[in-house]
């Protein structure tokens, strides 16, 4: 079975369970929605709109994000470890990074869904709909997103082995993804604004660079994290 | 694996006791006082080697812990386990001394510039490595876990540096391409010495607890053993 084959059977086989269950992005999804009410209360409009929505609304966004994700990376494993699935996933005739990527893509396809409710209404909620470039928008998130999906398939992985590891998730992933969300936030407040500059550019590539490391890396280690033991 | 201290050990004890004393001697007796920020400035001589230590020690965490994914050695992990723990006391010390020095000099304790930001970030994934570490079932898989995340911490660490570097700046670059060397004779010295003496404690450090792992394995051996001949 070829790698891209496999990483796809994978990807579907759990959006068929999410599909059926829709419990991940039930949860995930309610926890956004309630973390973003939250920075409602600790930054009322009146302090958006003085500080101005591009300068406050980036950082609320990707934080409600990060968050969020981390609850579905830990679902993601989850549904594995009933039944010990991932033994079954370790014996399978395909490549580890098969495995990885196929846990990735569907995480991906998840938080994208997610986004696809969350951003727009961060947008209303905050009151900073007005100049937002709509394509600039979505590549910067695509692009952030895959790199914050690949690393938290790879620690969710990691998280999932440990007895009780659930709880270092957040730990484990937040430090690791600071360049990411650092990037993820001026490349949104530029799309935000509706104007996409040099400086931009330069976010995105490091991100880019960020996507292609973490992959890579992926690739070297996840045989040793789907070691039994 | 022997019971006692080598000769090396006693031999890197006398001679990291020894860089310290002299390092303290250059540092309060022959380097000058700064002009502007007087005594405060000292602490320069023990800060600037312990950082570069703590980046030392998160090289040697990465060849350890790809010397572990590669071989499984338990060698390997050892170095990994030491040069973390030993990373992390270090990059604690550089997280009390910098604030010590800032107060003073830039009229604040703390700032989120690049390299003080990435220290922190770098003190906080050295912690969740150790962390992890702790929940592990077995050795074995403490060990697996440590090399996977020690891999991702440590080629994290630039991007983290270089990312926050573009997002803001302000610390003092004493060193840099382009401007010679802004320090009065006798502070280069003592620098050096200090430098020095700080890497010799960070070897020493992490050669002692390379041999308590070792001695854990041991006992861990000896145990299992022990119960399957009873």
């Amino acid at each position: 079975m070829s790698f891209l084959r496999a990483a796809l059977a994978i990807a579907a086989k759990d959006l068929r369970i999410e599909g059926k269950t829709l419990r991940t992005a039930a949860s995930t999804g309610l926890f956004a929605l309630v973390v973003i009410v939250v920075f409602a209360f600790a930054f009322d409009l009146d302090t958006v709109r003085r500080l101005g929505a591009p300068r406050v609304v980036p950082g609320i966004l990707w934080v409600t994000l990060a968050f969020s994700a981390i609850v579905a990376f830990s679902r993601s494993f989850e549904i594995e470890r009933q039944r010990d699935a991932l033994t079954a996933l370790a014996l399978a005739p395909v490549d580890r990074g098969a495995v990885f990527a196929g846990k990735c893509l569907s995480n991906l396809a998840l938080l994208f869904g997610l986004e696809v409710v969350l951003v727009p209404l961060t947008l209303v909620f905050f009151d900073a709909a007005d100049d937002v470039s709509v394509p600039a928008l979505a590549g910067v998130l695509a692009l952030h997103t895959l790199g914050l999906a690949e690393l938290g398939t790879l620690l969710g992985a990691v998280a999932s082995r440990l007895a009780r590891g659930e709880a270092l998730l957040a730990v484990l992933f937040l430090p690791a993804a600071t360049p990411l969300l650092l990037a993820a936030v001026q490349c949104t407040r530029g799309a935000i604004e509706g104007s996409m500059g040099a400086a931009e550019a330069r976010w995105m590539l490091v991100t880019a660079g960020c996507d292609v490391l973490y992959f890579l890396i992926a690739l070297l280690v996840f045989e040793t994290v789907l070691e039994e033991g | 694996m022997s019971r006692r201290f080598g000769p090396l050990f006693g031999a890197s004890l006398a001679a990291t006791a020894a860089a310290f004393a002299y390092a303290l001697a250059l540092i309060f007796l022959a380097a000058p006082e700064e002009r502007v920020m007087g005594a405060v400035q000292k602490i320069f001589y023990v800060h600037v080697p312990i950082a570069l230590s703590t980046f030392v020690a998160v090289f040697v965490l990465l060849v350890g812990a790809l010397g572990y994914l590669a071989t499984r050695q338990p060698v390997w992990d050892r170095l990994a386990v030491a040069t973390c723990e030993v990373g992390w006391l270090f990059c604690t010390l550089v997280l009390v001394t910098g604030p010590i020095w800032a107060k003073p000099a830039w009229g604040v304790w703390w700032t989120w510039e690049a390299k003080i930001t990435t220290t922190l970030v770098l003190w906080l994934l050295l912690a969740g490595i150790l962390l992890a570490r702790g929940y592990a079932s077995t050795p074995e898989q403490g060990a697996r876990i440590g090399a996977v995340l020690g891999v991702v911490a440590a080629l994290d660490v630039p991007i983290v540096y270089k990312a926050v570097d573009w997002w803001r700046g302000q610390h003092p670059i004493v060193f840099g391409p382009g401007r010679g060397n802004p320090l009065a004779p006798g502070m280069g010295a003592a620098l050096a010495a200090s430098t020095v003496a700080v890497l010799l404690l960070f070897a020493l450090l992490v050669m002692l607890r390379m041999r308590l792992a070792a001695l854990e394995d041991a006992l861990v051996a000896a145990e299992e053993a022990a119960s399957r001949s009873s």
